[in-house]
């Protein structure tokens, strides 16, 4: 036994070299390189040996009423998205945590839109939303006029592109915090839920008083990441708005890689890149500060 | 008893709002493009304008073929490389002492929230140093040699290794087992279910990639699924009928898929286990 101790920290390292060599080269040796563009006027075709830029392209980028635009539009996709989707979540879990086959369908049913990819769904929706243009229209529009509701543009409407963006998120995503959140249930003590019900305690009060401290770990779980994810809003405005119309979708991501490939100013994308992980990273911490502080 | 008839009709209600847009897009594909917007909001399930013709133009145009192969390849080799590649550091992690294990790992753990999207232009650069851009083998190189390390397996696969009871291990290293066998013939087993999991969301994840592909994947013949799927919607002429056919091919395999490693998912540990 004392020979595999012993043994186990020369068999460790080869444990970890494949994993430890790759995240070496494809994550911290591209994120130092990345870190040093942002400091100087790199561009595209020549990156490196540029001179010197300072603090410039972040200053410049703080400024920029496009990425100001973007980080805004980004926010109000998270604020958005996070408590609605969480909830809706939660309480599809509560809902279809019963035994019966039925209910187990109808959990792949909420969890179908989560594993078709997001490329799908992006050009999927764009034709749900479709505006009305004589005889032809979306079956969004088609479906609100049964119940009355005037057809509107939709994703050409300034105002409406980024909620109706938010909300074919939400759809995509509730099914995956659904299954976490069901996962979650498990840790729920059934004696006390028990005892609860026994001393007259309604199904709010026990949802509210025993279900949610005892999931507190999922909620803080799908919180975090839901909120990283919204943060990283690309695709679906990439493909069905462009970041249109006027800049009402354009995306902290986006900018980014039009930053890139479009002007091609590396040091400016690389500054943009780093304050975005600024970004998320704060975010991550201050809801576990938040989030864990709840419970003393 | 009408309580019952309430909840059956709000649970049939709830379902069809998250069921309709994928049976329309299923129902679609079969439709003549000039039929699929319009008429009243029943129109897509009856009525005339039906065909077969956009899957064969779906195919033709986004160049499908060889675009699943490519990506079934991508899927295939980050699922497969990845699991052994996080499995191996995961269960050092877990199961071995060594000097600068906490350090390390925490170092992993500062990863998991690292945002592809930070990454992507730099690592566009350091794949290009590297030759994995380009031609065919290079881009294939490119689309999937840089995710075979993933921290967040990493982490989740440490965290079932390190439920195992210590007895089992114990018993084989009495036996004369040296390290590779005690992880490749006993505690790799015993994690099964959390292997699968971390597949299966490696294959949702990569093979709904758009921005990597879209940067490094560039030539046609290393063109991925969503790629070309997006591609046929972007490059005039549109034809709707042929994206939708297009979107169910696309979304087929992921189904398949699914319905294969389904009965071993395991989200319990992501749920409870980050702290």
């Amino acid at each position: 036994m004392s020979d595999w101790r012993r043994r186990q920290s020369r068999a460790a390292v080869w444990f970890l070299a494949p994993a430890g060599i790759l995240l070496a080269v494809f994550v911290v040796w591209p994120l130092a390189r990345s870190l040093w563009w942002s400091f100087h006027y790199a561009d595209l075709l020549a990156p490196d040996g540029q001179p010197w830029a300072g603090g410039s392209h972040y200053s410049d980028l703080l400024r920029d009423p496009r990425f100001r635009r973007a980080f805004a539009n980004t926010a109000l996709f998270a604020v958005l998205v996070v408590p609605l989707q969480t909830t809706l979540a939660f309480f599809l879990a509560l809902w279809v945590n019963r035994p019966e086959p039925a209910w187990r369908w109808l959990r792949v049913v909420f969890f179908l839109p989560t594993i078709v990819a997001m490329p799908v769904l992006a050009i999927l929706w764009t034709m749900l939303y479709q505006p009305a243009q004589g005889d032809e229209t979306g079956l969004i529009n088609a479906m609100l006029g049964i119940v009355g509701v005037p057809a509107q543009a939709w994703l050409r409407d300034p105002l409406l592109a980024l909620p109706a963006i938010a909300f074919m998120s939400i759809w995509q995503g509730t099914g995956l915090q659904m299954m976490v959140f069901l996962a979650g249930l498990q840790n729920v003590p059934r004696e006390t839920l028990e005892a609860a019900r026994v001393d007259g305690a309604g199904a709010w009060q026990r949802t509210r008083h025993v279900v949610v401290p005892a999931m507190r770990n999922s909620i803080v779980f799908v919180v975090t990441v839901t909120t990283i994810l919204a943060f990283r809003l690309f695709v679906q405005p990439y493909l069905m708005t462009r970041g249109g119309p006027g800049n009402s979708t354009v995306s902290l991501v986006q900018t980014i890689y039009e930053t890139t490939f479009l002007a091609q100013d590396l040091g400016r994308a690389c500054a943009a890149a780093f304050l975005f992980l600024l970004l998320v990273g704060g975010l991550a911490l201050v809801q576990r500060r938040l989030l864990r502080e709840e419970r003393a | 008893m009408s309580l019952r008839v309430l909840r059956w009709t709000a649970a049939a209600l709830v379902a069809a709002v998250f069921l309709a847009p994928l049976l329309w897009m299923f129902a679609g594909s079969f439709r003549e493009t000039s039929a699929l917007f319009r008429g009243g909001p029943w129109s897509w399930i009856g009525g005339d304008g039906w065909t077969w013709d956009n899957y064969g133009e779906a195919w033709r145009r986004g160049a499908l073929g060889r675009a699943s192969l490519n990506t079934l390849l991508q899927v295939a080799v980050i699922g497969g490389g990845g699991l052994f590649v996080n499995s191996m550091a995961a269960f050092a992690f877990a199961r071995m002492r060594f000097a600068g294990r906490e350090a390390l790992f925490a170092a992993v753990v500062v990863f998991v929230i690292l945002p592809v999207e930070v990454l992507a232009v730099p690592l566009f650069f350091t794949a290009r140093d590297l030759g994995l851009t380009g031609g065919y083998t290079s881009a294939m190189a490119g689309l999937t040699l840089p995710f075979l390390a993933k921290a967040f397996n990493i982490y989740l696969l440490r965290q079932h290794f390190m439920a195992l009871p210590t007895a089992l291990e114990e018993a084989a290293v009495i036996d004369g087992a040296g390290a590779w066998r005690v992880f490749w013939n006993i505690a790799l087993p015993a994690v099964r279910p959390a292997l699968a999991t971390v597949v299966l969301l490696d294959v949702l994840t990569h093979w709904s990639d758009f921005l990597w592909p879209l940067l490094v994947a560039t030539r046609e013949e290393t063109r991925t699924v969503q790629i070309g799927l997006a591609n046929l919607f972007t490059q005039p002429p549109v034809d709707w009928g042929a994206i939708l056919a297009c979107a169910v091919m696309a979304t087929l395999p992921v189904l398949l898929s699914f319905r294969l490693l389904q009965r071993h998912l395991v989200l319990t540990d992501t749920g409870a286990g980050i702290k």
